[in-house]
């Protein structure tokens, strides 16, 4: 399974890689702007960062499933399946590649904000005032939302096991595709489609699981065990598929 | 060793394989002819289990094809199939990263008889180089049952000779080489068994050296009886 990982990682490593450039120029950007006192620059690094930080992880997870799409639909696809892994391996070194980068890129940027925010205070003081106007934006959300750690926690985890509901969503898409629809007319159509409907489904069952639950705490773990079990049901469905029904 | 029973394999409404039913035993080199789209390529990825047949099996040991299996049968397609980021280096590492039975040291010995170096991007090698490294790769494994699918395509003469060699050396009494080839006279030289194919279906097996022996003819000779006779 590290092997099959390793070359996982390896096959994502580009995108990374751009990532990676993306937030260090902007961070460059962002330390000039804080040092030479130049508002345009501070501003725009305080302004994209957080949305690199959200892209990164949306795109992380979404390399991943045009990884496993070339996999199925290109010659590059022997190299895979020629080895003697299961399909569950397989896919199961995608679904840990993938969620562990998910994760890794997600501290990374809690870091680099933290640090950012750390700098930002150190530069200009006024911590307390930062945190206050945190609180302030967050119970303007909701009163119930709080900044401690428990709200945190929960919230990453089901965060986290949302995003691996919807690719695990994607990939039993593409597997449908590729196997089952291979060569058909509206192919592509009809596995978006079905993504879309398997996403609609477990954010339905997502609802009847939280509907009566008032607690935000409860609500974020409750969500994330309904995502994680449908995520682990379109993990075996697509890995049964791929077992049974791929000709690459 | 390597057996099919009645294996179907069907795209859309083309059938690619049908029904063939045939056995390949260990110490002999198979030339599997037919013209293009004769079934010869679907038949050998669903023997390293790339295709799944429509119906059918196809057995390793008189075990369905599977895990297990590809772990002792060396498949080289005709299509290009390395990552576009690998090195010779690169790929050869991953045949040690998941065959037991690769050996880097061999994979080295063959890309030096194939002049080629492994420092070398595989999306940067010409056709005769991609062929050459495919089949270095594929032999560097001390597999059961090979399978190579037109190994001589774009090779030019004086490396075919390297190529014909090697795979001869290959050659076991318990070891099945499957080489597939449009060059008819090229595979005269390293068979000992001619599987002929067309349209998706088992024409004959033969044995050379009878067919030699008893009617007095070549390989090349009853390819052009078979696929004249089926007007091809």
């Amino acid at each position: 399974m590290a092997k099959l990982m390793k070359y996982e990682f390896r096959k994502t490593l580009m995108v990374k890689m751009v990532i990676l450039g993306l937030t260090a120029l902007l961070e460059i950007v962002y330390l000039i702007g804080l040092w030479c006192k130049q508002e345009d620059m501070l501003g725009i690094g305080v302004a994209l960062l957080p949305l690199t930080a959200f892209g990164s992880i949306m795109v992380t997870g979404l390399a991943s499933v045009v990884i496993l799409h070339r996999d199925m639909n290109t010659k590059q696809g022997y190299m895979l399946f020629m080895t003697p892994n299961s399909c569950y391996r397989i896919l199961g070194a995608k679904v840990l590649e993938n969620g562990l980068s998910i994760l890794l890129t997600g501290a990374c940027f809690f870091a680099l904000g933290a640090l950012d925010i750390t700098l930002l205070v150190a530069k200009q003081g006024q911590l307390q005032e930062l945190l206050d106007a945190i609180r302030s934006f967050i119970t303007s959300i909701d009163t119930r939302l709080a900044l401690d750690f428990p709200m945190l926690a929960s919230f990453t985890v089901n965060m986290l096991l949302n995003w691996f509901s919807v690719v695990t969503a994607c990939y039993l898409g593409v597997a449908i595709s590729a196997a089952l629809l291979n060569g058909k007319k509206l192919n592509g159509l009809i596995s978006f489609l079905i993504i879309v409907l398997l996403s609609s489904l477990v954010s339905w069952l997502q609802r009847l699981a939280t509907g009566t639950i008032v607690d935000f705490k409860t609500t974020f773990l409750v969500d994330a065990a309904v995502a994680f079990a449908c995520a682990v049901v379109m993990y075996f469905a697509t890995a049964q598929i791929m077992e049974h029904k791929l000709s690459v | 060793m390597l057996e099919s029973k009645q294996i179907t394999k069907v795209y859309g409404h083309k059938t690619a394989v049908d029904q063939v039913s045939m056995k390949l035993m260990p110490g002999h080199i198979y030339a599997m002819l037919g013209p293009n789209g004769s079934g010869k390529t679907t038949w050998m990825k669903m023997a390293a289990g790339l295709v799944k047949p429509t119906s059918g099996e196809m057995l390793f040991k008189g075990e369905p094809v599977g895990i297990a299996s590809r772990e002792r049968i060396a498949y080289m397609s005709t299509e290009p199939y390395f990552y576009a980021w690998m090195s010779i280096r690169d790929a050869g590492l991953y045949y040690a990263d998941f065959f037991r039975d690769f050996s880097y040291d061999r994979f080295a010995e063959l890309l030096k008889r194939m002049e080629l170096t492994d420092d070398l991007k595989t999306r940067t090698l010409s056709s005769g180089m991609m062929a050459k490294m495919k089949i270095a790769i594929t032999l560097a494994r001390d597999a059961e049952v090979y399978m190579l699918d037109e190994p001589f395509n774009g090779i030019d003469l004086m490396a075919r000779d390297e190529i014909r060699e090697s795979i001869i050396e290959h050659a076991s009494p318990d070891k099945v080489l499957l080489l597939s080839s449009h060059l008819v006279e090229e595979m005269e030289a390293i068979a000992d068994q001619a599987v002929y194919m067309r349209e998706g279906h088992l024409v004959e097996i033969d044995d050379l050296e009878e067919l030699r022996q008893s009617q007095g003819v070549s390989m090349a000779d009853r390819y052009r009886e078979i696929y004249r006779h089926m007007e091809v």
